[in-house]
């Protein structure tokens, strides 16, 4: 069993000889086509349409051709906006990348309980985010929280988890770490026990010591898995929204008002539905980016191979 | 690797980081548990870490909340959506995985159309629910729990089709091909040979698609307002005029995390491959 890394169809179609049902095939997929055309293709036309006009009172007003988009390069709310995702984009997924992996290379041998550990890594990722937040209200507490208890008791001073503008994006981004280092932890581990065993046997017969087996056989079979994970990550992380909604409302001042959150505000608080729409498109361009970016790297890295 | 033995040194260390670990993902469910028991009262106070010897544990929260109608309602409306989109998509999913996996699509190729659905997966959701909203309220339709189950479906859909058109594809097609020799048709061999041999994979595909539903909170927050509020939006609620009442807050975020996170647990030999769009076999 080698490892079993591949994004769309890894085995070939193995079509039955069709026979007189051949058209059928159209009956299967047309549904789940049909579905997605209707509920996020006609939206996002919708949005086009809509992102060339100004609103008033949350109605369509004047047709404003690109000014909406204009917009998007001077508004410093927006820019804000996308500084914060940003920083918390960059701080959840490095930190989770790097303590899932090793988490994973210290665990991937022979421990007792290892079905119950995968049982608890699981909680996490099925966690309402939304709870979380507010769960994170009362354990970032700052008066007599346990986290700021824990932190007197140590000896050291309470800290202003939600009213300093830098304390209030560690909080968001932890619980996004607290959440999502399991995902990382159990695909990783899912990886290391799909390497070749025998790859491994025959390198230490030949004298390779630890760190070697690791930068020569393990790092390299490893990364497919890895840049899968990292994309996986990227594209989540951008979506942030839940998280500071309930945690810090956006708050201190626009400290954590990630960009979901701005662009939901732009429309559903001040009713700007067209440059919403606009904010719409800009995040779905860099997201997309990133995405082909990452995805040619995932590729070439399955060619290699 | 795998057969190294350990030093004495290395397993303690191990065991060290095991046990903190487990503390670090167990401790917010143990603190949940601990304010939702809580007297109002003592969830202000400091060194209530354990019921019975620093504090008189009391259901009275639990109980209040229980018979609040509309927590009630918001505990429904949550299944019902939950279930519903998971349904819905499961069904939709599993026919467009029968067809990318059995059958050769000329025109646009079968990995184009599996990359086509695998792209809704980096789709933000906020581009698709602004427009979606104004839609709706265009035709006077929100605030209905069937608005939520289809934009739930859609954004759920990539698992299944991509799931279980791999799970299909690791199928032998002889045992369909010999149901055609008996005369069945398409309709008959996917429902009657194919179908009921992937069906652990289909439940843990409706389980991760149920807890991802119920989970969402960004499509319930801009399209429910009273009568189609699901329980992420009603969590909200417990932030009251007087503040944050950390007690609601400990019962409703239980009550909203515990289905979800419980039945993922049935689907864990799935879940590697769910999260991974199958790029991964854990």
């Amino acid at each position: 069993m080698s490892q079993s890394v591949g994004l769309s169809e890894a085995p070939a179609v193995r079509e039955i000889p069709v026979r007189a049902q051949d058209r059928s095939r159209w009956a299967f997929l047309l549904p789940a086509v049909f579905w997605v055309l209707a509920l996020t293709i006609f939206p996002l036309l919708y949005a086009l349409y809509s992102s060339l006009f100004s609103y008033r009172f949350g109605r369509r007003n004047a047709f404003v051709g690109l000014d909406n988009y204009a917009r998007l390069f001077t508004d410093e709310n927006l820019h804000n906006g996308l500084w914060v995702t940003f920083i918390f984009v960059i701080s959840t997924v490095a930190v989770e990348m790097v303590l899932g992996f090793s988490l994973a290379l210290l665990l991937n041998r022979e421990i007792r309980g290892r079905n119950v550990l995968r049982a608890i890594m699981i909680l996490p990722l099925f966690a309402t985010p939304v709870a979380l937040g507010y769960l994170g209200i009362t354990i970032f507490y700052e008066t007599n929280g346990p986290i700021n208890v824990l932190i007197r008791s140590l000896g050291g001073s309470s800290i202003p988890w939600l009213s300093n503008p830098f304390w209030a994006r560690v909080a968001i981004i932890l619980v996004d770490i607290w959440q999502w280092t399991p995902f990382v932890f159990l695909v990783s581990l899912a990886g290391l026990q799909g390497l070749p065993v025998d790859l491994y046997e025959a390198a230490a017969v030949d004298g390779a010591g630890g760190w070697q087996l690791f930068r020569r056989i393990t790092l390299p079979l490893m990364m497919p898995t890895l840049w899968l994970i990292l994309l996986f990550r990227l594209v989540d992380a951008f979506k942030v929204f839940d998280i500071p909604m309930s945690l810090t409302l956006g708050g201190p001042g626009r400290a954590t008002e990630v960009y979901s959150m701005f662009q939901y505000r732009t429309g559903m608080r001040f009713f700007d539905h067209g440059y919403a729409a606009a904010q719409g498109f800009l995040l779905l361009i860099i997201v997309s980016v990133i995405v082909s970016l990452l995805f040619g790297r995932i590729r070439s890295l399955y060619e290699e191979a | 690797m795998l057969q190294r033995r350990n030093s004495l040194l290395l397993n303690i260390v191990i065991w060290v980081l095991l046990i903190f670990m487990l503390l670090w993902v167990l401790f917010p469910f143990y603190w949940a548990l601990l304010n939702s028991i809580k007297h109002p009262s003592d969830t202000f106070r400091p060194g209530t870490w354990v019921p019975w010897l620093t504090f008189k544990p009391t259901l009275d929260t639990w109980i209040s909340n229980l018979s609040q109608r509309e927590i009630r309602r918001a505990l429904l409306n949550s299944t019902l959506i939950s279930t519903g989109a998971a349904t819905v998509s499961v069904i939709i999913g599993t026919l467009a995985a029968y067809a990318l996996a059995r059958f050769r699509f000329q025109r646009v190729s079968n990995g184009s159309i599996t990359t086509w659905f695998l792209s809704q997966r980096i789709l933000p959701p906020v581009v698709v629910v602004l427009p979606f909203f104004l839609i709706m309220s265009s035709i006077g339709a929100t605030d209905k729990i069937w608005s939520l189950i289809l934009l739930n479906a859609t954004f759920v859909l990539p698992f299944p089709v991509i799931i279980l058109s791999q799970m299909f594809r690791e199928l032998p097609p002889e045992m369909e091909e010999a149901a055609f020799v008996d005369g069945a048709n398409r309709w008959q061999a996917f429902t009657r040979v194919a179908l009921p041999l992937v069906v652990p994979g289909l439940v843990s595909v409706w389980i991760i698609c149920m807890a991802f539903s119920w989970n969402e909170f960004l499509f319930a927050l801009t399209l429910t307002s009273k009568n189609a509020i699901p329980m992420p939006v009603i969590i909200a609620g417990a932030q009251h005029t007087r503040g944050v009442q950390f007690h609601e807050v400990g019962v409703r975020v239980l009550m909203t995390m515990l289905p979800p996170t419980i039945l993922a647990l049935l689907a864990q030999r799935y879940i590697v491959r769910g999260l991974t769009l199958g790029a991964v076999k854990g």
